[in-house]
């Protein structure tokens, strides 16, 4: 075997945090150290190069290490495993670091990992298959070609909004916009076209929206951090379609390694003459300047953005006249997301009507999810448009946790909604999501089982967006602040008779008269966990029970003898020391240390710590009988 | 050349001008719109959402607020329909919780009907409704003593880290835009304090009597000379003496003619 190897390291965020860094050293020392004996034949330098990429995706298994040409792809790898992978190069793989699927087999391809086998990657296409900081890496992969035949051919904007169009691209921050029309708007307003405009050319912007702040979501700080070029050249073909010549990239200062590998990467761009005053010798200009975000949620709604951009107050506007027409310093500003600019040169390399086959009739292309909660396989995931949602958690996601049952997926951040087991089958796109009362939002999707209360997922959203919200408008400042109260009572055992309806009435206060999308989508939580758990929420109300056994004001843990193996877990994830019992004697759970943190039951494996409406205080007083039986296990 | 927009506001047909303010249409045809935030001198905040209305164009249904709609088509609006209502009045019952001692506010809330002890009156609630009229009248006038601070359920007017801003000139705009008398100051012969400070007050060259502070006149002296630089630097005045004395240079001018 004489053929050179590439060895690629993992170190998107979560592998960092996992010595990945440590791991790329030690695969470096270990080639340097194998010297030819490694590859026969090659020199060392030449046998064997390691490159660090950006995220694979599959962070909760990471380091990953995978190595080109063969294919092989290493999970969970640690320094130590260094010489003996750069030993095995081309030979067999180290079999104690491949993944074993759902029958226990061995995987050595990354697409045959069931986590990717059904995967599509398009916005993710070259992250972790490239070096974000090398703009080499990215034109050996097609990069910048598009922006390059476009600028040199002097193809007219028309042209490539129409393949926008034709695409049928809608943007991935979680509106949906269509893109190309967004930008055809713009180019129109720009051009002079706009109402009041004189006919003369305006100045426009272009602006990439890099504020991720749901939690959970981490598609855009990965894409931003493994393909940094991909997010310029969309943006910089944007800014020739709408003929602009300033452009702005809005990241969360918190995303420390996209800041730089973006800086990095208009650095080396401008360099080659793909942006900056004199674009490819053409005389056009682009300047693409990076604005930290100072970490609030509501910026990454656009009208807050932009205002934060010219140095104002993040403060939404209402968009009677939209951005397009009057965005930056009021003049035309197109605004997109990181993943629909990382999807721009893609979708331009193969044409708009090709790009349209994927996905459904009103959501083409394919979209990146993050996929967490309590899934087996957790991670960054992109699959077409209108998967089911059965396959996202049951296939890629490997299905529940201890095949525990499942009861909603959280789709769409804090402001989404929570849709039950029935709609499991549900084709997932824009439309699909927003008529079951959640919404695509950039693509979080947590998943919940029955160890999880509705009311409280609604009141942990509703008090993140209490926090989250400007503040300006009087619906969402203060009906947040009602609706946190009203379920903070209620998971507290002081629900009221007429607080589910309240709620709700508080909710269509919220959806109808408050100024942004932030507001008008705020209560979704709230109302999509009533609409399908409403049950729920009345145990809590009028039994005083939180039938999931969550809410510690509501419930009593205790220990069913039969069921228990006396395996000590649960005395050890007990952080009061509440639970007594040994291999003679039963365990048993003192209700006077108890807090009732459910530390107990998550750490037990045989169902066999099981909960109770509460015996004692004022909650348990209205319980009755019904607070006696077992409610969950 | 401007277009003119044909509407109809609560059964009545109206015309504006493309672009006009859709509160200040109906105002203009004798229709008014409650509102809170809405200042004519202010451009519009659209942060208190009293003054929301329902606007059907080409059969499609949304709710607007009224103060910051530009009228561009031709629309149907209904101010004070059963939805208009309901979502108004709920705006008005979270605004009185918000600020219980604000008298003007539970007089509006009060007459929309809706009862809601369920819903609890803020804690530290006073008189502010946090509409924002303050600060921008204070930007408005060049200075940037107070600002919203802080954000959701925690928003703030206030100066900067709470402590007497050197930017603030005593002028009171701030107090005299506010719609639920909200900020306190105090007035004597000698001296005005607000914001956490005290300012001397600027008399009169002609009556004596204090009209505003020496603060402010000499902001607006100094954003005079940036205006109009090298012309002559007026003495103070008070309103009244101000009047005279421009009554009598038109006076004056009008001898010659």
């Amino acid at each position: 075997m004489s053929e050179t190897r590439t060895l690629l390291v993992c170190c998107g965020t979560g592998c960092l945090a996992n010595h990945a860094s440590e791991v790329a050293d030690a695969l470096e020392a270990a080639v340097a150290a194998a010297g030819v004996d490694a590859v026969v034949g090659v020199e060392a330098s030449d046998a064997a190069t390691v490159k660090r990429t950006g995220c694979n995706g599959f962070c909760e298994n990471g380091p990953i290490v995978k190595v080109h040409p063969d294919d092989i792809s290493y999970y969970k790898v640690r320094p130590k495993h260094a010489e003996k992978i750069v030993a095995s190069l081309g030979g067999e793989p180290v079999k104690a670091l491949l993944y074993r699927n759902d029958e226990k087999q061995l995987v050595t391809r990354q697409l045959d990992n069931p986590f990717y086998a059904s995967q599509r990657k398009i916005a993710l296409r070259n992250i972790g298959e490239i070096d974000p900081l090398v703009i080499e890496d990215y034109q050996e992969r097609g990069g910048y070609v598009v922006l390059e035949r476009i600028i040199r051919e002097a193809v007219p904007p028309e042209t490539v909004i129409q393949e926008l169009i034709d695409s049928g691209l809608r943007g991935r921050g979680g509106a949906g916009f269509p893109t190309g029309i967004k930008w055809k708007t713009a180019a129109g307003y720009a051009r002079g076209g706009g109402a009041d405009a004189d006919g003369g050319q305006l100045p426009a912007f272009v602006c990439c929206n890099g504020d991720e702040g749901d939690p959970g979501a981490f598609m855009d700080r990965s894409i931003l951090e493994g393909d940094p070029h991909g997010v310029i050249e969309g943006l910089a073909i944007c800014a020739y379609a709408v003929g602009a010549e300033q452009g702005f990239l809005y990241i969360r200062d918190e995303y420390g390694l996209a800041l730089k590998n973006v800086s990095a990467a208009l650095a080396s761009a401008e360099e080659r003459g793909f942006i900056g005053d004199d674009i490819l010798g053409t005389g056009r200009k682009l300047h693409l300047e990076i604005v930290r975000g100072g970490g609030a949620f509501v910026c990454g709604e656009s009208t807050a953005l932009m205002q934060s951009i010219e140095g104002q107050l993040g403060e939404p506007r209402a968009k009677y006249i939209r951005s397009a027409q009057r965005g930056l310093w009021d003049y035309p500003t197109v605004l997109n997301n990181v993943e629909t600019l990382v999807n721009v040169p893609y979708i331009l390399a193969c044409g708009g009507a090709e790009y349209a086959k994927l996905g459904t009739a009103r959501s083409s292309g394919t979209k990146v999810f993050s996929l967490v909660g309590k899934v087996n396989r957790t991670g960054l995931i992109e699959v077409p448009m209108g998967a089911t949602l059965r396959h996202l958690i049951f296939d890629i996601g490997g299905g529940i946790k201890n095949d525990r049952a499942f009861k909603a997926v959280q789709t769409g951040g804090p402001s989404g909604g929570c849709i039950p087991e029935q709609y499991l089958d549900l084709e997932v796109d824009f439309d699909g999501l927003t008529e079951k009362g959640a919404m695509m939002g950039s693509g979080g999707m947590i998943v919940m089982d029955d160890h999880d209360c509705m009311v409280e997922v609604a009141r942990y959203y509703v008090g993140f967006l209490a926090e989250e919200s400007c503040g300006k408008c009087t619906p969402c400042r203060e009906g947040l602040r009602h609706m946190q109260a009203i379920l903070t009572d209620i998971t507290e055992g002081r629900g009221q008779p007429g607080d589910i309806e309240l709620l709700e009435r508080l909710g269509h206060t919220l959806q109808q008269a408050s100024l942004c999308e932030l507001g008008k989508t705020a209560p979704n939580p709230v109302l999509s966990t009533i609409k399908y758990f409403r049950d729920e929420y009345e145990a809590h109300i009028t039994a005083g029970v939180c039938p999931a056994g969550v809410c510690p004001e509501l419930t009593d843990f205790y220990i069913d003898a039969e069921a228990c193996t006396s395996c000590n877990a649960c005395k050890k994830a007990c952080p009061t020391g509440a639970i007594e019992g040994d291999k003679e004697r039963a365990y048993v759970i003192d209700m006077a240390l108890c807090i009732s943190c459910g530390s107990c039951r998550a750490a037990c494996r045989f169902d066999s710590v099981c909960t109770r409406g509460k015996a004692r205080g004022k909650a348990a007083a209205g319980a009755g009988t019904s607070a006696e039986g077992k409610v969950a296990s | 050349m401007s277009e003119t927009v044909k509407l109809v506001i609560d059964g009545k047909p109206c015309t504006c001008e493309k672009g006009d303010y859709l509160l200040e249409v109906a105002q203009r045809n004798g229709i008014r719109i409650p509102r809170m935030c809405y200042h004519e001198g202010l451009s519009g905040l659209g942060a208190c959402r009293v003054c929301i209305v329902e606007v059907v164009e080409a059969g499609r249904s949304r709710v607007v607020t009224s103060c910051i709609y530009p009228v561009l088509s031709e629309i149907e609006v209904f101010t004070q329909n059963e939805k208009i209502k309901e979502l108004r009045g709920m705006v008005l019952t979270l605004l009185a919780r918000l600020a219980p001692n604000a008298e003007g506010v539970a007089k509006m809330a009060a007459k929309t009907g809706i009862e809601l002890p369920r819903l609890a009156v803020k804690e530290g609630g006073d008189t502010c409704i946090l509409c924002g009229r303050c600060v921008s009248a204070c930007e408005a006038l060049g200075s940037g003593a107070i600002a919203k601070v802080n954000r959701g359920v925690t928003k703030e007017i206030a100066t900067p880290y709470g402590e007497p801003s050197s930017e603030c000139i005593g002028c009171g705009s701030c107090a005299f835009v506010c719609p639920t008398d909200s900020i306190a100051s105090e007035r004597t012969e000698e001296s005005f304090t607000i914001w956490g400070r005290e300012f001397e007050m600027q008399r009169c060259s002609v009556c004596g009597m204090p009209f505003t502070t020496q603060a402010a006149f000499a902001f607006l002296q100094a954003a005079q000379a940036e205006w109009e630089p090298g012309a002559e630097q007026q003495p103070p005045l008070c309103e009244e003496c101000g009047k005279k004395a421009v009554a009598r240079q038109i006076a004056n001018a009008g001898k010659y003619l």
